[in-house]
């Protein structure tokens, strides 16, 4: 019961209180360009959220029973982006396979997850909270996933609406989208504090 | 022996590295062995005539969709319009296939002229500004038929081909790739994909189904259905109070370019790539106010 409690408020934590885009600042690239139309938006959480999850395991494996037991882990960063861009491969081509309908939704999305930093701020966030349970390192990776894909789509969806919007000339563009980006931020801030 | 003591500390970050780059390698060989797709050569052979701009104007998502639907079936052929002819040429060759020739490349035509001091507007229009939310409301501007100039065409192009001067959709066909997407994109059906048999092409430019006392009222560059040019020549044809080229005969003699100076408001003009200035109407004044 007690595992479950700490999974289930790990999760709750990782979406909406230490969301990855909103106070950790990260995967911002694909948050700002992506963002332009909701379903395209949806796309790319997925797309991450299944990359997240399957690198963040991997990586608390090789951290853990590679890196630690030799004293190595100041190579930690090049061995994750290794496992990151081996994870993308390897699910380029799953997708590429089995689901080729998935695999053109997804279109260029997936090779630009690669360079997505949200995935390897995850890996060295699990890393940095001292997860010491396999279990949780996968949830915690499947949460930061679905907290992108919430944060991405939120934004999608605002920024469908704000096409449609009298904005002045001085905002349109990039300044409007980054002062979404920032209230936004603002009004997730609201959950700090929920978890303790 | 500093660097003894280096070595010595670095070697097993180096095997770390190495053994997981080559194991991750062996682990992507077998899948890529395992998980391979067999793709028809022919589409990517395809794929490769394609002009792989993604325009959609086929009616697919791009130009990869394309070519595997083309591979299957061929009677799409000939879809692909910023690639003309040529490419359903090749496209034929890939797939040995016999084609007829499919003509001349097509290319928008707008069908109205009327820039900012040639309009009559009623009142100000200040709600969304898009075509399709001003065609909405009956009174956007005075004339129902003509460019509304706010530019859903001009985002549906991908290829910065139209602009809009003085409120009136204008194509660079420099930069037309002839997809037809603001054809598509048009709430008032304005643009017409039309064979350019020639660099330039005639053409009627209006809309207006109005009699010829209410197109005056409300556009100086209006057709007014007088019907001057389908007497001279019977290329042109009068239907709605609206004269119309038939493209299917299109061939500009002497009698069309008399047909073009009798045209009382000037709608008979040419457009392309190196069309002359439309001349002013004939009996206003051309610094008429707004």
């Amino acid at each position: 019961m007690n595992t479950l409690n700490i999974l289930l408020m790990g999760f709750i934590s990782i979406v909406i209180i230490n969301n990855m885009v909103f106070t950790k600042f990260l995967g911002i690239c694909p948050y700002l360009g992506v963002s332009g139309r909701i379903d395209m938006a949806f796309g790319m959480g997925m797309a991450v959220t299944f990359v997240v999850t399957l690198s963040g395991t991997l990586t608390w494996l090789i951290d853990h029973l590679i890196l630690m037991g030799t004293p190595l882990e100041v190579t930690r960063y090049v061995c994750f982006i290794l496992v990151i861009a081996g994870a993308v491969q390897l699910v380029e081509m799953y997708l590429r396979k089995f689901f080729p309908t998935l695999y053109e939704s997804f279109g260029i999305f997936l090779p630009l997850i690669t360079t997505n930093c949200a995935i390897l701020g995850l890996c060295l966030f699990i890393n940095l909270w001292g997860i010491e349970n396999l279990l949780e390192a996968v949830v915690l990776s499947f949460g930061a996933g679905i907290g992108f894909c919430l944060a991405i789509c939120i934004m999608a969806g605002i920024r469908e609406n704000l096409n449609l919007a009298d904005v002045p000339d001085c905002l349109k563009g990039a300044p409007i989208t980054l002062i979404t980006a920032g209230l936004l931020t603002l009004a997730f801030m609201g959950f700090a504090g929920m978890i303790k | 022996m500093n660097y003894l003591e280096l070595w010595n500390s670095a070697w097993p970050a180096g095997a770390i590295m190495l053994s997981l780059g080559t194991g991750f390698a062996v682990v992507l060989l077998i899948a890529s062995e395992k998980l391979k797709v067999k793709v028809d050569p022919k589409i990517e052979q395809i794929h490769q005539a394609l002009p792989k701009i993604d325009c959609g104007g086929c009616g697919f998502a791009g130009c990869s969709s394309y070519a595997k639907a083309v591979a299957e079936k061929p009677n799409l052929i000939g879809r692909c319009a910023p690639g003309g002819a040529e490419t359903a040429k090749k496209i034929a060759e890939i797939l040995s296939l016999q084609i007829s020739d499919s003509g001349a490349p097509k290319r928008p035509i707008v069908h109205c002229r009327a820039h900012t001091n040639d309009k009559t507007h009623y009142a100000t229009y200040s709600g969304i500004p898009t075509c399709i939310s001003a065609n909405a409301l009956p009174n956007a501007q005075a004339c129902k038929f003509g460019c509304l100039g706010f530019g859903d065409c001009v985002s549906a192009c991908k290829f910065d081909a139209l602009s809009i001067v003085d409120d009136l959709a204008t194509v660079d066909y420099e930069k037309c790739t002839g997809c037809g997407a603001c054809s598509k994109a048009c709430p008032r059906n304005l643009i017409e994909m039309v064979p350019f048999s020639k660099e330039n092409m005639l053409t009627v430019a209006c809309s207006s189904k109005e009699n010829g006392k209410t197109t005056r009222s409300m556009c100086k560059v209006g057709c007014i259905g007088c019907g001057l040019c389908a007497k001279q020549t019977d290329l042109f044809k009068i239907e709605d109070n609206l004269a119309r080229l038939d493209y299917e005969k299109y061939k500009p003699t002497e009698q069309t370019e008399t047909a073009m100076d009798k045209c009382p408001t000037g709608v008979i003009i040419f457009v392309g790539k190196s069309a002359p200035a439309p001349r002013q109407p004939a009996e206003k004044p051309a610094t008429a106010t707004a």
